[in-house]
């Protein structure tokens, strides 16, 4: 999903504004799926806020736009939820030619981002690999820029399509991520009609995933428009793609379900814009409290540190 | 003290879905913080005939006590099935179902249906709420036996145009928001309660500002939805958008005004 959010007024915070952002977690809580042992009953005290603030989080799947209120209503967004880190990406339109000119402006647009809020934003690249040449030099630029990875790609073309594994072979001597979006795909047994015809589908990054063990995959949002059980059944097996629960469906159960076939070292906290559901599902899903914080900070963080461009 | 609105017991034929029972709901809510739940039978949006949905619920709320005043019953009625006058009568006079929820797109009937119309007037002269959801699931992912329309805020209004005094909750806001001034005044001018689980609601605060402190309340639309992302929208205002006297307004003293608990 890309929604932009333009109902929004906002207030700008400069700083991070929740001191529970740095906290680290004391001791370990089994089957914390709720907040009502902290008494929601009593006024007063906001247990909810605290349970919210007490973790480290970074938003696996973030964007920013070429709006007036962007990226402000993101880290407005953020601070309120104390999301310390958004990877932010501004993908290609899914339905334009994605030519180098349309990448290039995108990919300026997180740069400058990055620049405005170097401790909140970290930058991930757009590209289209039919134009293999002008790819591979907007990599190299952006990564020396400090970028952390690629994404959110879309559906110029297959994630599995030979025309990405140039790009793909790159990305594994770079030690990172590609995050490709989902897609609504075949959640109606057909093809949704609003779908491009190059949209990545659960079976493409299985295949992908397979023919290159040691590049890292991230299947975009659960919570996106797919439907998810299919998504993670078909990703089960899959050790090298990790999966963002971002999106605006927050079904209940989606997170348990997700942790039983995909396993609590691949699953990513994200928001993909829809701030109050990313939080709140993960705040109502079974988790232990080191689930939580693999979820919303440590598993990214991880993949992060292979390329030496994690958060301290 | 936390009141949701938006709730269910009962199947949904297409996914699984977790405390579907109202044993299961009950342990879930005192888990979960939640005191009382609003709640209907998922049940009576597939069953050809409603009011089997909502005598299962009103046996299944009989047969544990400490069900009572923790689990409110609302009705489903299809008013173009037969009988629905007298399962009106039943559901709110017998069993003490405090309000009407309608599914008029699974039930196949537009919602200005002379019928649905005259529904909305008998709840209306009972002192009871008519209840509307703008969708039960996201339609991108429904099954491929699921209906696969969806309001916004707009299509809720040619009901209220029709019966201006009735009392209306509005369930799981989602799509778009816009409306006319023209509108705007007719839903600013009715009586109505809108819960929390949609997410359209992206800024509280400013719909707050809008139509004012009284009209939201705590919803989950669990458990097809989670619980927390509804309650998280109330409890994540700044104090600028909604002081603590708000924010308990919203967690339960509107639904207890509203439905006159
Ligand atoms: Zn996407």
């Amino acid at each position: 999903m890309q929604k932009k959010i333009n109902r929004r007024s906002f207030v700008t915070h400069t700083v991070l504004s929740s001191a529970g952002l740095l906290l680290k977690i004391q001791g370990v809580q089994e089957n914390s799926g709720s907040f009502a042992n902290a008494s929601l009953h009593k006024e007063n005290e906001p247990a909810l806020m605290k349970e919210v603030m007490k973790y480290r989080k970074i938003d696996s799947h973030a964007h920013v736009y070429f709006s007036a209120d962007s990226p402000a209503s993101q880290i407005d967004f953020a601070d309120r939820l104390g999301i310390e880190r958004l990877v932010i990406s501004r993908n290609l339109e899914p339905f334009s030619g994605g030519t180098p000119e349309e990448f290039r402006r995108c990919n300026d647009l997180v740069i400058q981002c990055m620049k405005a809020y170097p401790n909140r934003f970290l930058g991930t690249m757009v590209l289209n690999p039919t134009y293999r040449e002008a790819s591979l030099e907007e990599i190299k630029r952006c990564v020396d820029a400090g970028m952390v990875g690629a994404g959110e790609l879309y559906n110029q073309v297959k994630i599995n399509d030979p025309a990405f594994y140039p790009i793909i072979e790159k990305f594994i001597d770079l030690k990172m991520i590609l995050l490709m979006h989902s897609a609504i795909g075949r959640s109606r047994v057909v093809l949704d009609a609003g779908e491009p015809p190059n949209i990545s589908l659960p079976e493409d990054f299985v295949e992908i995933a397979a023919r290159y063990p040691e590049a890292m995959f991230q299947f975009a949002h659960t919570a996106g428009g797919i439907d998810w059980e299919y998504a993670c059944k078909a990703l089960a097996n899959s050790p090298n793609v990790y999966v963002d629960i971002s999106g605006s469906n927050n079904e209940a159960g989606m997170i348990d379900f997700a942790l039983r076939h995909i396993g609590e070292d691949r699953l990513l906290f994200g928001c993909d814009n829809s701030f109050y559901q990313g939080v709140g599902h993960m705040l109502a899903a079974n988790l232990t409290e080191i689930q939580r914080r693999k979820i919303f900070f440590d598993n990214y963080n991880a993949i992060l540190k292979k390329s030496g461009r994690h958060v301290d | 003290m936390l009141i949701d609105i938006n709730a269910y017991t009962g199947h949904w034929p297409f996914r699984q879905l977790q405390h579907t029972t109202c044993g299961a709901r009950l342990q879930f809510m005192q888990k979960s913080g939640i005191d009382i739940s609003m709640v209907s039978n998922l049940n009576g949006i597939f069953y050809k005939n409603t009011q089997s949905a909502n005598e299962e619920l009103y046996e299944a709320l009989k047969l544990d006590r400490r069900f009572a005043g923790r689990i409110i019953p609302f009705a489903v009625i299809n008013p173009i099935y037969a009988g629905w006058k007298d399962d009106l009568k039943k559901c709110t006079a017998g069993m003490g179902m405090k309000g009407v929820r309608l599914h008029p797109r699974y039930h196949r009937y537009a919602l200005t249906h002379p019928y649905c119309i005259e529904l909305v007037k008998r709840t209306r002269d009972l002192g009871l709420p008519i209840a509307l959801s703008l969708r039960m699931v996201d339609r991108r992912v429904s099954s491929w036996l699921d209906i696969s329309e969806e309001w916004s805020l707009k299509d809720v209004l040619p009901v209220i145009r029709e019966v201006p005094d009735a009392k209306y909750v509005i369930l799981n806001a989602v799509n778009s928001m816009q409306l006319t001034n023209e509108e705007t005044n007719l839903l600013k001018g009715s009586d109505f309660l809108m819960d929390t689980s949609g997410r359209a609601l992206t800024d509280l605060g400013n719909m707050i500002r809008s139509y004012g402190k009284e009209k939201f309340a705590y919803g989950s639309h669990s458990p097809i939805l989670d619980h927390v992302t509804g309650l998280l929208r109330i409890e994540s205002l700044r104090t600028e958008e909604a002081g603590e006297i708000t924010k308990t307004l919203l967690r339960y003293k509107n639904a207890q005004a509203f439905f006159n608990l």
